[in-house]
């Protein structure tokens, strides 16, 4: 008996496969009605401006998971990237800046995805604790650079400035940078060599190597490429609150994990797509956007945002079992 | 020809043990570098916070021979100093500390459920859920530092039966049953048939489901139980505590020789390797490295451990 393709059934389908998103919406109803204020124009702007660097870094995590790894360093590639990049105004400029902060946090990546490329971490738990340590080595780098102290921007940092600030209404550059990497990241997803790589690599490695498809390239790539995004993420966030603290990238790995993951992405690999990405990072900016408006305190956010992860990493699972 | 033999024998011994070798290594160079590392002082200082890791590794280590791993034992044993605190004031110390307990239970439980039933993935299931009791733990105290009224609590914290400190004493006790538990039970033998493959230990009628089940229960209980012990010393329940244990304690795990793969090691192997990494945060404390460098060396040698772990397993194993 055919399933009627009707709006019924896709609506439940939705909700079988977006839970946590379609948990995230009701909150978002919630919020509406008990806050009016939700619905205003600076709310709703601000909302888009939030996107910013979690959404790029999201972008490079959403790979890193595809290939069915994760990278646990972001939160100190961010601070790494963000302190370095800020020193480094006064000798070379601030164009100059910016691009030895990019290349440093690609390196930063790749160096990792060099390492767990060398030491053959199969086993994707230990790939993880390997991120993990050198994620905690790059933070401790971020802190021993500045020494502890939070630097800020100047007065004059133009460039800085449009970053953060600049746009036409809606169109905030920060959003504008977000959309460009989008779109690059979408058709190297999905109509590129690399990209067919990546999934295929994730969703089953021993098939993928033995039908030519070089996994040990997709590592390092993955991983790298994470990096790159998360330095970009790192500039954007440093000209939006025109400080560079050392520990500026705090939360960004888990929230980062947390919106692929509600996008509907799985943890194995293999499988998912950029725009479930952007999905999720819409979804967790309304959480915490709601959660503000509803007076709910950022110790309890962080509880409700790891409540957000374990109950997608459990359907997930669910999902596969 | 036969001394060819015995240095290859040697390197093999010293490459297994890589922790008692890298402790030998530490304690002779240290008094080249500052004197006041050999002091009684310290070496006392060193053995309260060891005691605190090895109760927490005792249940790391069931859990990594089982072939998962707990990354939330940093997030349970702040929890865990928290509630004791909390309700010192209200209730006999009795029932602060089994409530403790209880809630170390409860979380393993928890964690158990969402690994073995649902089969999610450990290593994120753990690092979530550790998370989470941190945000819990920074509503419950608001994020300051909440001081413990008990006298009794903290007399036991700092004090010493023959000679040794209390907090040490309950860590022997709860290293020789867990060694006695791995080795000599059935409970014991299943954790490392489990370990070596999950499937296969489920055909030959293990009840692989609840002894992975358990292990995670038991690492819940120690930490919670080191977490107590933790807050006696310190008189004080923090919600900054528990931070780098987690990572701390499954690396000391794997440096003692209990490797991720599951089905080998033992609780004093990871005693010793915990240990290592206490005398080398103390080393390196001492040493003119400020406090950033340390954290940088740590992360550094965390990352070579598991890379060399790793790396160890890769040759062993099959290249399809």
């Amino acid at each position: 008996m055919k399933k009627e393709l009707n709006l019924k059934n896709a609506f439940f389908s939705f909700i079988k496969n977006y839970f946590v998103g379609f948990c995230i919406i009701l909150l978002v109803v919630i919020t509406m009605i008990y806050q009016p204020r939700f619905l205003s124009a600076s709310n709703l702007l601000n909302i888009i401006r939030q996107l910013g660097p979690l959404s790029i870094v999201s972008l490079g995590m959403s790979f890193v998971i595809f290939a069915g790894y994760l990278d646990l360093s972001v939160a100190g590639t961010i601070s790494l990237v963000a302190v370095v990049t800020v020193s480094l105004i006064e000798p070379l400029g601030q164009m100059g800046a910016i691009l030895a902060g990019i290349v440093i946090g690609t390196a930063a990546g790749a160096l990792i995805g060099a390492v767990v490329l060398v030491v053959g971490a199969n086993r994707k738990s230990e790939a993880l604790f390997i991120s993990y340590g050198m994620g905690m080595a790059y933070s401790a780098l971020a802190l021993m650079y500045s020494g502890g102290v939070t630097q800020k921007l100047g007065e004059n940092q133009k460039i800085f400035e449009v970053i953060g600030k600049g746009g036409w209404g809606i169109l905030s550059v920060s959003l504008v940078i977000f959309i460009v990497c989008l779109i690059i990241l979408q058709i190297l997803q999905s109509m590129t060599y690399i990209g067919r790589s990546v999934m295929l690599a994730g969703g089953n490695p021993v098939a993928s190597r033995l039908s030519g498809i070089p996994v040990n390239a997709v590592v390092v790539l993955v991983y790298t490429l994470s990096g790159l995004l998360a330095s970009i993420g790192s500039v954007v966030l440093v000209s939006r609150v025109t400080t560079a603290s050392p520990v500026i990238g705090k939360t960004y790995e888990t929230n980062a994990i947390t919106a692929v993951l509600i996008g509907g992405t799985s943890l194995k690999g293999g499988n998912g797509s950029v725009m479930r990405t952007v999905l999720g990072v819409v979804l967790i900016s309304l959480m915490s956007n709601c959660m503000n408006l509803l007076g709910i305190s950022s110790y309890m956010q962080s509880v409700v945002r790891g409540l957000v992860l374990i109950l997608a990493i459990w359907l997930d699972s669910k999902r596969n079992s | 020809m036969k001394t060819k033999w015995v240095a290859k024998k040697i390197l093999t011994a010293v490459y297994r043990q890589k922790a008692i070798a890298a402790l030998i290594l530490v304690f002779a160079v240290m008094p080249l570098v500052n004197t006041s590392f050999f002091t009684v002082y310290n070496m006392v200082d060193m053995l309260k916070s060891a005691s605190v890791y090895i109760t927490i590794g005792c249940g790391v280590t069931v859990v990594v021979i089982s072939g998962a791993c707990d990354l939330s034992v940093g997030g349970i044993m702040c929890l865990a100093g928290i509630i004791t605190v909390k309700m010192m004031g209200k209730y006999p110390l009795f029932i602060c500390i089994i409530f403790a307990l209880l809630m170390g239970v409860l979380v393993g439980a928890v964690n158990g459920f969402f690994v073995v039933r649902q089969k999610s993935e450990a290593f994120v299931i753990t690092l979530g859920m550790g998370a989470l009791l941190k945000g819990v733990a920074q509503q419950l105290t608001d994020a300051h530092p909440i001081a413990g009224t008990n006298k009794a609590f903290f007399e036991f914290g700092t004090g010493s039966f023959l000679g040794l400190p209390n907090i040490t004493v309950m860590m022997f006790l709860i290293l020789i049953t867990t060694c006695c538990l791995l080795r000599f039970t059935q409970f014991g033998r299943n954790c490392y048939a489990v370990g070596g493959d999950y499937d296969v230990a489920e055909y030959s009628g293990i009840p692989a489901l609840r002894t992975k089940w358990l292990a995670f229960v038991i690492s819940g209980f120690l930490a919670a139980l080191g977490g107590v012990l933790l807050t006696a010393r310190l008189n004080t329940g923090a919600s900054t505590y528990g931070d780098t244990t987690a990572l701390l304690v499954n690396c000391g795990t794997v440096l003692g020789g209990t490797s991720f793969a599951g089905g080998i090691g033992n609780a004093w192997k990871t005693a010793l390797g915990l240990l290592l990494f206490t005398v080398l945060e103390s080393a390196l404390g001492m040493g003119s490295l400020n406090a950033y460098a340390k954290e940088l060396v740590i992360g550094i040698i965390i990352a070579v451990i598991i890379g060399i772990d790793s790396y160890d397993q890769k040759r062993k194993a099959e290249m399809v």
